[in-house]
């Protein structure tokens, strides 16, 4: 297998965007391209990940960005696996430089869906379920993970006091993070007063809506050799999946595809959770990053609740999670999350993520999934 | 009658249809095809009584589309009598936690528009 590496990466700002889906597609990935140092003719394919482009009246993004970069003629694919769409993406985007099909290619997550309003937002959300089971019976997104919540406060040591510390330092970290969404910080009495959305969830447990667009370019290692500038390498990439209810899982307070896909990952990487300096995860809803961080292996189930509450998962304390401000403040445009988090360490290796650096950082990870964790892909990086 | 319609119709008689793999035995909802624990695509159909404990829910108060007109509603898991089976579903006119602690005894009601009904024994 060839080794393959990020060479560039760039997103939008995340929030409500005005621009149309196919103009912040291209925005992002011109950014990247710019990143990189390359010209977008040296681009042999794009994966392109998003879910709803019917909501912005424009799937079949890829031949608009590729006629827009001025390379029409080169093959794209658009991939949807709900909110884990970006890094099944960035998979098959990886998957295909390591087998020697191309050197240089081009991943884009977008997502534009904020003018649906909420209502509709949520019942679109709700189709990534099991829909006979779960979203045809009122089941939303912060439903399920509110279920799941609720099974952890039952099972564990645990009260909402300790999730809403999730939401805390992911805002903490957001406030230097110029392209979050929710650039804002917040109290754990903000977190508790909050509007319920699903009990035991609150709004502020819940990760927003948000637009936005992210891009990187990844490459051979001989490419990235030829064109300089900085880069970072994949160690490591693992997928896996889940029942897709919840009622069919055999813990509910466990996500298997996160184990399994991570697993994998550290495997070919030939590293433990322990070598993993920094991890964007998929912090969805507060429960999502405590159940993350367990089934990741950094903490033992049951004790990821803990650490939050010691402020063991700070920017740079033991393990900083999501030093972007994570889903939580750094937004979820849902087919572009998976790819922004590979932005975010890509920065986070070349000296680019300023004032929320982790410092001395080597080995960076990404975990995204799509729906409760149905789906899931988990990537290693390490600086060059 | 498809799957869906099978599970639909018994689930109206407070049934739920199941699926024990001729093979293993293993016990699943009826939309299996295969079996989790052998593979085998070796089915007999099992109709067990809808009653169950409450193992997980929410109360939900910002609802999708359609839903509205119900809040707060619940959104319950349970497990099954005698069975190694949950199955989730709709829960009328819950609306803080006092209203329904985990190991609320329930059962399957009745489908409809809201999906499989679920209410307190």
């Amino acid at each position: 297998m060839e080794k393959v590496c990020v060479l560039g990466a760039g997103s939008t700002k995340y929030g409500k965007l005005a621009d149309s889906i196919a103009d912040i597609t291209t925005q992002a990935s011109v950014s990247a391209i710019e990143s990189a140092g390359i010209e977008p003719k040296e681009i042999k394919a794009s994966y392109i990940s998003n879910v709803f482009g019917v909501a912005d009246k424009q799937v079949h993004i890829g031949p608009v960005l590729m006629s827009r970069l001025g390379i029409p003629d080169r093959p794209s694919l658009t991939i949807e696996s709900a909110c884990g769409s970006g890094s099944v993406s960035f998979r098959e985007a990886y998957a295909n430089i390591a087998a020697g099909f191309y050197d240089c290619l081009i991943a884009t997550g977008v997502e534009k869906v904020t003018h649906t309003g909420t209502e509709w937002t949520t019942t679109y959300f709700a189709y990534c379920s099991d829909f006979f089971y779960e979203g045809q019976a009122g089941a939303s997104f912060p439903g399920l993970f509110a279920s799941m919540a609720r099974a952890y406060l039952t099972e564990f040591d645990a009260t909402e006091e300790d999730f809403a510390k999730v939401a805390v330092k992911n805002h903490d970290n957001g406030v230097l993070n110029p392209k979050a969404h929710m650039q804002k910080k917040i109290t754990v009495d903000d977190v508790m007063k909050s509007a319920v959305v699903a009990s035991p969830l609150k709004l502020y447990d819940c990760c927003p809506f948000s637009d936005g667009a992210s891009s990187v370019i990844l490459c051979s290692e001989k490419f990235a050799k030829e064109h300089g500038g900085d880069y970072i390498e994949v160690i490591g990439s693992g997928r896996g999946g889940s029942p897709a209810a919840l009622q069919g899982r055999e813990h509910l307070t466990t996500i298997p595809s996160t184990k399994i896909a991570s697993e994998q990952a550290y495997k070919m990487a030939g590293i433990t959770s322990k070598d993993i300096d920094f991890a964007e995860v998929h912090d969805c809803f507060t429960i999502a990053e405590v159940v993350d961080t367990e089934d990741l292996g950094f903490f033992e189930k049951g004790k990821g609740v803990e650490a939050v509450r010691e402020g063991r998962t700070k920017l740079n304390s033991d393990i900083s999670i999501n030093p972007s401000g994570g889903l939580k403040s750094k937004g979820h445009p849902i087919g572009a999350t998976g790819i922004g988090q590979v932005v975010e360490v890509f920065d986070q290796l070349t000296g680019k993520a300023g004032e929320r650096t982790v410092k001395d950082a080597k080995v960076g990870l990404t975990h995204n999934f799509g729906a409760t964790g149905a789906s899931c892909a988990v990537h290693v990086f390490q600086s060059v | 009658m498809s799957v869906e319609e099978q599970v639909i119709e018994n689930a109206k008689q407070g049934k739920l249809l199941t699926h024990k793999c001729t093979n293993c035995g293993y016990l699943h909802l009826s939309t299996a095809y295969y079996c989790l624990k052998c593979g085998s695509k070796g089915f007999e159909d099992v109709l067990l009584e809808g009653t169950g404990t409450i193992v997980t829910y929410t109360i939900i108060t910002v609802a999708p589309a359609g839903f509205e007109k119900y809040t707060p509603y619940a959104f319950v898991v349970m497990i099954l009598d005698n069975a190694e089976l949950r199955i989730s579903g709709f829960m009328a006119e819950i609306a803080t936690p006092s209203d329904l602690p985990v190991g609320t005894r329930a059962k399957i009601t009745g489908f409809d528009e809201r999906g499989i009904i679920i209410e307190k024994q």
